[in-house]
């Protein structure tokens, strides 16, 4: 029958896989937590009440039913999330046949595998307080349940010191562990419902995006910023309209063309979508990355969603100019409406362009137009109807920047100008502390590129003429009741603000630093530290080289540790403390020597030294050597240790 | 029976013996305090010199000044166990055996030159020291509750001596070796004539129940933990060490201990310190020890082994 200590034991283990579990609780289905709860409520009543627990078929069947379960649920039993589940219920059912010191080991195995398995699916700073909670409790439970009456403090205090002793060591693992590239460890994700542009934009789309807070993505820019009403980020250009939804085009050609304006090099660390996209400023002048094609309408895209922090290092012009004409195919497509849609606004440009001179006059009719027809700037406008760009135009009057910009483009193309719509995002936040930009789905933009003979595609921002601030000015700044309640409080204090920034800029380190340290990172910095055209080997020999400098020095320490009793209690401390203040009289004491004769040797060669010194060898002997009950000699030993660190003494002259 | 006083009394008693000891023996006031410590722990005495410095001096000063009953022996190549132990004598009279205890039954037995006689008297005598009683034709005879023996031997090797082994020499607690007085003293004691013959001068000091009483004192002294720590780690050093033939054994251990208390109670603590233990040790490992290559001083070998062994904080 287990007694007392092994119900105690079994807590602790039972402690550290339930503290593994917490880490997925939100990612797994909640009836896999439910069943992990039921089965551990179970074994713990056994525990205590008695109830009985089933039997070895009662197990077996109730381990094939939640692996069938799992299957059914993820068809397969690989993979994080299918694995991640499969070991939560089959630790649970462990927990009904754990008896002896072994199956309470395996349990808090079971907990450091659900950590490793957390680790793998997010690596957010948030979460690595989390993540080494865990660690020391795992750790902390090992000690209670491999000593029996092992007592839950010094457990912790146990497993604390040696998680530091390792710290070092996995400083080393870090930075010399060889990353293997196409690693086995960066598994494939599953679903992740992730914010961020689409590829497709009816008026009112972007809108649902302007309230999120989330960051899309960080820029660290060489020199200059650009001023603020040039942060435009491109993001998909849409060609197809079919008159409530932008689609992007089938692909035309590019022509050549020749970047012109100011050029920007600068660093983006993108935030996980679950899109392709990957964003640059403006023109950007080539792809950062062979994985990514830099298409015929500027726009970066992946051959993969981007389900990891990503860095990229990118150069952006803010013009390019070509000379040729526009080929047929783009004029087709960039000029292209649905066929008996919004009449009036036809009509209108029509009006418009036989108004006006030439394409560029034609631009700067249809701005006026928007400028001076009543239009207002809001991100909860009315519901358009069937006809979406008439209703806009003539009656709603109200929306924001994907409302003007399919307006803008419609007209354009009704008018025979080539044109198009581009989302990205304008803006960004600087960020003091970590000296970034900080581009947030808040952010996002979308505005148009006419096709101008002579020049190429030219950027126009119709909502930048019914709302300039726009420009220059965040949404948030502009609208704040559009955030949500908890992100305006925290964006209205400005220490608060100021924390916040910090926190991000802790966060972009953290990505940019521990999350994507790859084979490259790792390359950059081992030259730094002067060891130039490391390879794979070299790394190997360097880890293995720290490696055992390590444990030597760990070695060392505990073969120190031995000779001075392994108890360096509170009498010892101040004992050691007291010898060292008297080494500086010049006469230092022979580990050899005992108190006694060590003060003798003292009084010997410094008759000046205060009695106090003497009182207090002869005060340490008793402590040390003395009998007496224990309580008496605890307050001794405090007021040996006070007086030891009020003693003064004098250092040897030269 | 006094009570509360009798410790006070036995200390001032011990002091006073020692005080004795030392205007008999002039300018070896560590020696006398290490024989004095050796029997206050109950141990037998080994007093190992040239002749003519006071051994036998030494031995009937502490036997007298400690109140104790004590016998002679001069042993020689042809003492027999017999002459130590006794004999059984055939009584006509009353048709038995009588056993006629030999010098052995006293409380303190001085061994002059107990290498000169022959292995089998030296093992006879060294049985009765550690078991403290003597078996003569089937009947054991228990020794007296005080009983130690002073044995002396000459050190160097001379004619006709049959050395001591080891395994006979760790039954003595400690080996002193006394040396010839400084410069000083030994003018004094040209001057006083012989020291013996102050000894009928002198009143006993202690009688055979307070040294009873003062062996339970020592044997009250605190041991602490951190102590016995201490002298484990000694013992064991000795068993480490290549240049030796045979470390110490756990008798030794307990020796060094005992002798340790003893130290702490002549000083007047009520605690042994590592101080205590190094200054008992040569006295009690030295005789035990013995290199594998020959010579070297067995004072310099405990300075070692003191000297290797840190005093835990």
């Amino acid at each position: 029958m287990p007694g007392r200590e092994d119900d105690r034991a079994l807590g602790w283990a039972a402690a550290a896989l339930g503290g593994g579990m917490l880490l997925h609780v939100d990612r797994v289905p909640a009836w896999v937590s439910a069943a992990a709860l039921v089965l551990l409520a179970w074994r713990l009543a056994a525990a205590r009440a008695r109830v009985r627990l089933p039997g070895t078929i009662a197990r077996v069947l109730l381990a094939m039913l939640v692996a069938v379960a799992v299957l059914l649920r993820f068809h397969t039993l690989n993979g994080l999330a299918a694995g991640t589940a499969l070991l939560i219920l089959m630790a649970s059912l462990k927990l009904l046949e754990t008896w002896r010191r072994r199956d309470r080991m395996v349990l808090v195995a079971a907990g450091l595998f659900l950590l490793l398995a957390a680790c793998l699916d997010r690596q957010s700073l948030l979460r690595a307080p989390l993540y080494l909670a865990e660690a020391w409790l795992c750790c902390a439970a090992l000690a209670v349940v491999a000593t029996d009456g092992f007592p839950g403090r010094a457990a912790f205090a146990l497993a604390g010191r040696t998680l530091l002793y390792a710290l070092p060591l996995a400083v080393l693992l870090f930075v010399f562990f060889p990353r293997l590239t196409g690693s086995f460890w960066s598994l494939p994700r599953g679903e992740e419902a992730r914010t961020g542009l689409s590829d497709t934009m009816s008026p009112g789309s972007i809108g649902e995006l302007t309230t999120s807070y989330d960051i899309a993505f960080r820029a660290r820019f060489e020199g200059a910023l650009p001023p603020p009403e040039q942060r435009y980020w491109r993001g998909p250009v849409l060609h197809d309209f079919d008159g409530a939804t932008w689609r992007r085009g089938v692909g035309g050609r590019a022509a050549p063309w020749e970047l012109s304006g100011r050029r920007y090099r600068y660093h983006v660390a993108l935030e996980p979508s679950r899109h392709r996209w990957w964003f640059a400023l403006d023109i950007p002048a080539q792809s950062p990355d062979p994985g990514v094609l830099l298409t015929h309408d500027y726009e970066l895209m992946a051959a993969r969603p981007v389900t990891d922090p990503t860095g990229y290092e990118a150069l952006s012009y803010t013009g390019a100019r070509t000379a040729e004409p526009l080929s047929d195919w783009d004029r087709l497509e960039n000029t292209a409406l649905p066929r008996g849609r919004n009449p009036r606004s036809l009509a209108l440009a029509h009006a418009l362009r036989t108004g006006a001179g030439s394409d560029a006059a034609f631009v700067a009719s249809v701005l006026g137009f928007l400028r001076s027809g009543g239009f207002v700037y809001s991100l909860e406008p009315e519901k358009l109807g069937p006809e979406q760009i008439d209703d806009f135009l003539f009656r709603t009057r109200t929306g924001f920047c994907g409302h003007y910009a399919s307006a803008f483009t419609v007209l354009m193309r009704a008018g025979g100008v080539p044109a198009r719509v581009v989302t990205g995002y304008l803006g960004g936040e600087w960020n003091p502390v970590g000296g970034y930009l900080v581009v947030r789905q808040s952010d996002a933009h979308a505005w148009v590129e006419v096709w101008l003979p002579g020049s190429g595609w030219r950027r126009v921002d119709p909502t930048a003429v019914v709302a300039p601030e726009r420009l220059t000015r965040g949404l948030l700044d502009l609208m704040p009741e559009v955030m949500s309640a908890p992100t305006r409080l925290l964006r209205g204090a400005p220490w608060l603000l100021g924390l916040l920034q910090r926190w991000d800029a802790a966060n972009a380190w953290w990505n940019e630093r521990v999350v994507k340290f790859d084979y490259g990172t790792q390359i950059n910095l081992l030259e730094h530290l002067g060891l130039r055209s490391a390879d794979a080997w070299a790394l190997g020999w360097a880890f293995v080289a720290a490696l055992l400098g390590w444990l030597a020095l760990i070695a060392w320490q505990m073969q120190g540790g031995a000779g001075r009793g392994q108890r360096p209690d509170p009498v010892a401390r101040a004992y050691a403390r007291l010898c060292r203040k008297l080494a500086r009289t010049g006469t230092a004491r022979a580990p050899h020597q005992g108190p006694l004769d060590y003060g003798a040797a003292l009084a010997a060669a410094h008759p000046a030294l205060p009695g106090e010194a003497q009182a207090l060898l002869a005060l340490y002997a008793r402590l040390r050597y003395g009998a007496g009950d224990p309580a008496t000699r605890a307050r001794e030993a405090e007021a040996f240790a006070r007086a030891v660190r009020r003693l003064r003494v004098a250092a040897a002259p030269g | 029976m006094s009570g509360g006083g009798e410790p006070e009394a036995d200390a001032a008693a011990v002091r006073a013996v020692l005080a004795a000891l030392e205007t008999v023996i002039l300018g070896k006031p560590r020696q006398i305090r290490l024989c004095l410590a050796c029997l206050m722990a109950r141990g037998h005495l080994l007093i190992e010199d040239v002749p003519g410095v006071g051994k036998t001096t030494l031995a009937h000063a502490l036997a007298h000044l400690l109140g104790l009953a004590w016998q002679r022996v001069q042993f020689t190549s042809d003492l027999l166990p017999a002459d130590i132990i006794g004999v059984s004598i055939f009584d006509r009279a009353h048709q038995r055996f009588d056993f006629r205890r030999g010098p052995i039954f006293t409380q303190l037995l001085l061994a002059d030159e107990v290498n000169r006689a022959s292995p089998r008297t030296q093992s006879a005598l060294l049985e009765a020291m550690e078991e403290r009683q003597v078996s003569a034709d089937g009947t054991t005879y228990r020794l007296p509750d005080v009983f130690f023996v002073v044995a002396t031997q000459n050190p160097h090797e001379q004619l006709g001596t049959f050395a001591l082994p080891e395994s006979q020499l760790d039954r003595f607690l400690m080996r002193v070796t006394l040396g010839y007085p400084d410069a000083g003293h030994e003018r004094e004691l040209l001057r006083g004539g012989d020291r013996r013959d102050l000894l009928p001068q002198m009143p006993a000091v202690l009688n055979p129940a307070g040294v009873l009483r003062v062996q339970q004192q020592v044997r009250a002294v605190h041991v602490s933990d951190a102590l016995l720590g201490y002298v484990q780690a000694l013992i064991a050093s000795t068993r480490e060490r290549a240049d030796l033939k045979l470390g110490l054994s756990p008798r030794a251990g307990q020796g060094l201990l005992r002798a340790a208390q003893s130290w702490a109670c002549l000083d007047g603590r009520v605690a042994v310190l590592p101080e205590d233990v190094q200054a008992v040790l040569p006295a009690v490992v030295a005789h035990r020890l013995e290199r594998r290559e020959p010579g070297g001083d067995g004072n310099a070998l405990a300075a070692e082994i003191i000297r290797g062994v840190p005093v835990p904080l």
